[in-house]
């Protein structure tokens, strides 16, 4: 195996990836209710919404925490009187550079745009409801648009900033990104029935609704983590290698309860035994229960896919 | 664009007497490191932020099972498409006007994101100054003039330094004759301007396969495959989306808000 140096990213950052995916599965989740669903629906566009924000918020600051020089964040975005031969896609605009070749650039934007998009249509959530008479839904139409494609960027972007490395196992798991954003929805909407499921029965419409969203992503969720061991094993053996420290190593155990079992089968069977057979019956509790499910699976997939290509 | 500089590094010359590496850490102010048991006379298992220039010493056996020295002394690639310059989200990393790479200490914020996407494993994070470190092919003597530190005291010249288009025709003599004394395991390593990484600017006689030295076969580019990476998860977004449609839309028409 060629010698490689790790960037040595900590917990910090498995964190930040796993909220940064929520959020935005969140705020598509807000979206395509606000647009698709019933005016009752409304609940899941607040709740998504203002979750989203709450999710995200934290994210720049567990970045700058990390970073060797905190004071220097805004290089992410902005250098003033910077060189211009940064790269082979780059492009300078003044002070302001967009690598697009560089996830990490390209996150720190999207960032920056889906925190605006969340917060305006938080406002006008906000306002509506302050309100009474104002009608805001083209202001939030029009910025909720931007901001679910936003989500989906930022929900998918830190799987394919990590396959855009020489580490041996990322660079070869090439639908990481994918998966990130399969995870995202699901946990982000897996929150969102997670909240509603402590509310009354007034909005168990909306609930049902969630949930077969969600169950739809973990199946993607399923399908994009064998993508994603399909793509490892035909790289070289030091790639398979390290993904056999998921399957019989040292992550063996977070892999298959956390992140097959916890995160995939047992959601999948209580969502397709309760919902799809027997009509979303069963009580708020099993919600939780399946919510919860998702959202320790989800992250402990991310997890040790972190862990295990970082090495 | 100026004529593109190199270096050479014959390492069929090289005696392994590590003043390359002394010459670098004094030119570029760096200090010395404890060394660390490699099991032989290598004295550091890899580049660090203070190591720039690097000797190798790999063990092996010769045809007539003697043991013998494969000596190499390791540098930044200066990779015609580097990954660390395209990784960094900052612009700290660029491309001088002699084609090659450095870093600039007044951009890069420690993000560590070149650490990882270097194939060669080069780019080391300074937890003293909180940013990454790498061979600058001497661009404060490069830029006056000058030739790199390295190879200016390489006492065998194995570190050659020049333009790389008089370097390269010089290597592939240097390998012919090589050949034509029956070392047939010589072979260059990034001298090729189409081969692998666009060609890298600091290239290699190696005595044995790439992989003895530990280095990589076939470098690639990380961030090449990213807009197909960007597919896959644009339409895995397109399913997750059309899922959350299909849940969320009006059934039956009624404003009954699904199945209540
Ligand atoms: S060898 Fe590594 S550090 Fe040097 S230019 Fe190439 S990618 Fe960058
Ligand atoms: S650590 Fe510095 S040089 Fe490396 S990618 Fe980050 S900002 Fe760029």
């Amino acid at each position: 195996m060629p010698n490689l140096q790790s960037p040595h990213w900590p917990l910090l950052i498995d964190i930040y990836f796993f909220l940064v995916g929520l959020a935005g599965g969140a705020f598509m989740a807000a979206g395509v209710a606000d647009i698709f669903g019933s005016r009752k629906d409304r609940v899941v566009t607040k709740v998504g919404t203002y979750l989203a924000l709450l999710a995200m918020l934290p994210g720049p600051l567990f970045l700058i925490i990390d970073l060797g020089m905190p004071s220097r964040f805004l290089h992410m975005l902005m250098v003033p009187k910077a060189a211009t031969t940064i790269g082979m896609s780059a492009i300078n605009i003044g002070p302001f550079h967009i690598k697009p070749y560089s996830p990490m650039n390209m996150g720190a934007w999207a960032l920056l745009g889906f925190g605006v998009c969340a917060f305006i249509v938080a406002l006008t959530l906000y306002l509506e409801d302050k309100g009474g008479t104002i009608n805001l839904a083209p202001v939030r139409g029009a910025f909720g648009a931007i901001g679910v494609a936003l989500a989906f960027f930022v929900a998918a972007y830190p799987g394919q900033l990590l396959s855009a490395t020489a580490q041996p196992f990322w660079r070869n798991a090439r639908p990481l990104g994918a998966l990130f954003l399969a995870i995202g929805a699901s946990t982000g909407m897996a929150t969102i029935a997670l909240i509603l499921s402590l509310r009354g029965p007034e909005v168990s419409g909306s609930l049902a609704k969630v949930r077969r969203a969600y169950t739809i992503a973990v199946v993607l969720q399923a399908l994009a983590l064998i993508a994603v061991f399909m793509a490892v094993a035909r790289g070289p053996f030091w790639s398979a290698s390290r993904a056999g420290l998921l399957t019989s190593g040292s992550y063996s155990l977070a892999f298959w309860v956390g992140a097959v079992g916890i995160g995939l089968l047992a959601p999948l069977i209580l969502e397709v035994r309760d919902g799809f057979f027997q009509g979303y019956r069963q009580g708020r509790g099993m919600v939780a229960v399946a919510s919860l499910l998702i959202l320790v699976g989800g992250f402990l997939t991310k997890y040790v896919m972190f862990a295990v290509g970082q090495g | 664009m100026a004529r593109t500089l190199a270096m050479f590094t014959d390492t069929s010359v090289c005696i392994g007497c590590r003043a390359c590496e002394v010459a670098c850490k004094q030119w570029n102010q760096l200090p010395a490191e404890t060394p660390v048991w490699t099991g032989g006379y290598q004295a550091q298992s890899h580049f660090t932020d203070k190591t720039w220039r690097h000797v190798k010493f790999i063990e092996k056996k010769d045809e007539r099972n003697e043991p013998k020295w494969l000596l190499m002394s390791d540098v930044c690639k200066h990779c015609n498409n580097a990954g660390c310059l395209e990784a960094c989200p900052t612009g700290a990393i660029y491309r001088t006007p002699f084609g090659t790479v450095d870093i600039s200490q007044d951009i890069c914020n420690g993000c560590r994101y070149c650490v990882s996407a270097c194939p060669f494993g080069v780019v080391a994070f300074n937890h003293g100054t909180g940013r990454v470190n790498k061979c600058s092919f001497c661009v404060d003597r490069t830029s006056e003039g000058m030739q790199t530190a390295c190879a200016k005291t390489c006492p065998t010249k194995s570190i050659e330094f020049g333009y790389r288009d008089e370097l390269a025709a010089k290597a592939k003599k240097r390998l012919a004759a090589l050949r034509a004394q029956g070392v047939k395991e010589a072979n260059l390593y990034g001298e090729d301007e189409n081969g692998p990484l666009g060609g890298l600017n600091a290239f290699f006689l190696l005595m044995d396969k790439p992989e003895v030295y530990g280095l990589p076969v076939e470098p690639r580019l990380p961030q090449k495959p990213i807009f197909k990476d960007a597919g896959l998860s644009a339409g895995t977004a397109i399913l997750v989306g059309l899922g959350a449609i299909v849940a969320f839309r009006q059934r039956g028409g009624g404003d009954n808000g699904g199945e209540e």
